[in-house]
């Protein structure tokens, strides 16, 4: 009987059956998704991208790389569904293939980025103020990440690629190395503020060590802003990588990937051709768009205030 | 005054070493690009001597803390070094691109605050409704979507299929003579110049870019402007105002004040990526500004146009924000107690 009762009140009425607590959360969830059908609009455009890279061998119509100079820049229909480029290549066959190195990219560099500026973020605040070498550190730390922050992030992002070799990894080095900052920030100001917290003070008198404190009662209290940020920047790397590509300093030609298909396209926009570019960039946006959606929905659902003025207005 | 003058001193201690570290870490930065400029510049058939006596004089084979003093005394010089692509000055290829970014980057920015303004502060007003809906998708549409996609698709509809614009290459027509240069901006030394054959060729070119750099960097501008004019319609002076029976506008315009630094800030910071962030549409356009010029830089490993592009925007920005300073100053009068 008592299984249910901290996640919502109905709990106490004897007549309802007694749910295991992940069907509770998930049942929260699919009402949260009526609530804001925009959420679940984000959260269907984000499954289907993921699920689209993991089948695209298997529901891709054409070899993405296979180049027919017969059938090159063929108008959207017919047997390819949305043309052929220039190179006689099947434009819908190497839209399904981009996200397998798009998304790849983009997840790697946000992954790598939030763990590294999350680590330093949540040891730079804890310790910040404390003593003064300590402070010194956190100060030279903050100081760096104003440098790296002040860079132009296109410039610098292309300038790392150059520095380790035109390659996947180089890419997603570049997008790591370019939003540390931003998680950096973020984790530190939420350690900041939770540092002071009651409970945190209760585990430093009983003894607690200092990791301890941050692994177990700081860090899981200060995540959620960084999880719903993590999915915002994946959607920006997105941006980041097609925009590298574009430039040629990022995916090499004829791999699949939708800011070098733009590229590919982009003399025949101009000379009327539209859909060699058009399509991959309309699969580009769809996919950002999806995963601000979803970044915007942990926001609300991390924040306790915001959550319950959701269910306020769901019951 | 005085507190005025002390605000500014303090931020330019703080700046002087931000700016000693943006060099040195892009100096580094640099250094470590693998390609050799001196193969680059004598091409592959040229012999081991000669590519020798290159290095030597460009000063490659010196110790890299060498370079890097030599570097810095040349900077504060205002010196920046020669780019072996243009075989000219960095100084002078920076100060005759720069104004093509600038002037693009400028009135992208001017229609981006005036779409992304008003739309905010209507939205802010209204809980429900069209408006409130088209505000939210339209923030966050902007931000999803490529800038050099929708320049692209912009290229088609207005040149390609409706044959508006003319032909997306640089800044204004070949066949045309520019204005004699005094700001660098072609608009306002065409209008200087009296010239209207080169002002309605250099607005022809500027319409696109500055209209994919308005449509999408609106997005930003309108979401700060909705949530701190909301934030500020729900605090307490506001109900206060409405209390004492003051009318709606007056009560708004208030209310839209006291929100002016924060959209002043996002505004600021857009400005300062875009020096750096509106390369793709230069490429797209074949703008000859400064981003294109250090994209090409890092590409063929001519080094010190890279370089200098990084301390000319950072210096740039810097400056941006110095102005943002001022402004605040003007707007918030807290900080002139």
């Amino acid at each position: 009987m008592t299984v249910g009762t901290r996640f919502g009140s109905d709990a106490a009425a004897p007549a309802t059956r007694v749910d295991a607590p992940w069907r509770r959360r998930l049942r929260f969830f699919f009402a949260v998704l009526r609530a804001r059908p925009s959420f679940a609009v984000g959260y269907a455009i984000v499954g289907s991208v993921i699920l689209v890279a993991v089948l695209a061998p298997w529901i891709a119509p054409f070899d993405p790389l296979k180049a027919d100079p017969s059938v090159y820049l063929l108008p959207p229909g017919g047997r390819h569904l949305l043309g052929t480029d220039g190179a006689g290549m099947d434009i819908l066959s190497r839209i399904l293939y981009a996200p397998r190195v798009d998304l790849t990219i983009a997840v790697l560099g946000t992954l790598v980025s939030a763990l590294a500026g999350g680590a330093i973020g949540a040891i730079v605040g804890y310790y910040e103020g404390q003593r003064a070498w300590r402070r010194a550190l956190s100060a030279t730390v903050m100081r760096s990440a104003d440098v790296l922050q002040a860079f132009p992030v296109f410039v610098f992002a292309i300038a790392l690629v150059a520095v380790f070799g035109q390659s996947v990894r180089s890419i997603v080095i570049a997008i790591a190395f370019v939003n540390v900052p931003i998680y950096l920030r973020l984790m530190r100001s939420q350690v900041l503020s939770i540092r002071q917290l009651r409970y945190v003070e209760a585990a430093y008198v009983a003894g607690a060590s200092d990791l301890a404190i941050l692994w177990r009662h700081i860090i899981p209290n200060a995540i959620a802003p960084l999880v719903a940020q993590l999915s915002i920047n994946i959607g920006w790397s997105v941006l980041l990588t097609a925009g590298l590509s574009f430039v040629g300093a990022g995916v090499v030609a004829p791999t699949p990937e939708w800011g070098s298909m733009i590229a590919m396209g982009f003399q025949n926009v101009v000379t009327g051709q539209w859909w060699p570019s058009v399509f991959p960039g309309i699969a580009l946006g769809l996919t950002v768009f999806g995963f601000a959606l979803v970044g915007a929905s942990i926001e609300v659902l991390a924040d306790p205030a915001r959550r319950r003025i959701l269910s306020g207005s769901m019951a | 005054m005085m507190p005025l003058v002390r605000y500014i001193a303090r931020r330019i201690v703080f700046v002087v070493p931000q700016l000693f570290g943006i060099v040195l870490v892009s100096f580094f930065l640099v250094k470590l690009i693998p390609g050799d400029p001196a193969v680059m510049m004598l091409g592959p058939t040229a012999s081991a001597q000669s590519l020798a006596e290159l290095r030597d004089k460009m000063g490659f084979t010196k110790p890299l803390l060498e370079q890097l003093t030599h570097y810095l005394a040349d900077v504060a010089r205002g010196d920046l070094g020669t780019s072996w692509q243009t075989t000219r000055p960095v100084t002078e290829d920076l100060f005759q691109r720069f104004p093509a970014t600038l002037e693009l980057v400028t009135f992208g920015l001017l229609l981006a605050i005036a779409i992304g303004f008003p739309l905010g502060v209507a939205a802010a007003r209204l809980k429900r409704g069209v408006t409130r809906k088209v505000a939210d998708y339209y923030g966050l549409l902007a931000g999803a979507l490529p800038d050099f996609w929708l320049a692209l698709v912009l290229i088609y509809v207005f040149y390609t299929v409706l044959g508006w614009i003319p032909a997306p290459l640089g800044r204004i027509d070949m066949a045309i003579l520019p204005p004699p240069t005094i700001s660098g901006s072609l608009v306002i030394d065409s209008l200087l110049a009296g010239d209207w054959e080169a002002l309605r060729s250099s607005l022809g070119h500027l319409a696109l870019p500055v209209l994919t750099l308005g449509l999408i960097n609106a997005g930003p501008i309108l979401k700060m402007t909705q949530s701190m004019t909301e934030r500020t319609l729900s605090s307490d002076f506001v109900r206060y105002a409405e209390m004492c029976g003051l009318p709606r506008r007056v009560v708004l315009r208030q209310a839209v004040r006291a929100a002016l630094p924060s959209v002043v800030t996002i505004i600021s910071v857009l400005y300062g990526f875009l020096i750096g962030g509106a390369v793709l549409v230069e490429i797209v356009f074949s703008w000859g500004g400064a981003g294109q010029y250090a994209v090409q830089g890092v590409l063929n490993a001519d080094l010190n146009p890279v370089l200098g592009f990084v301390v000319f925007s950072a210096v740039l920005s810097l400056v941006t924000y110095l102005i943002v300073d001022l402004i605040y100053f003007a707007l918030d009068p807290r900080l002139r107690a």
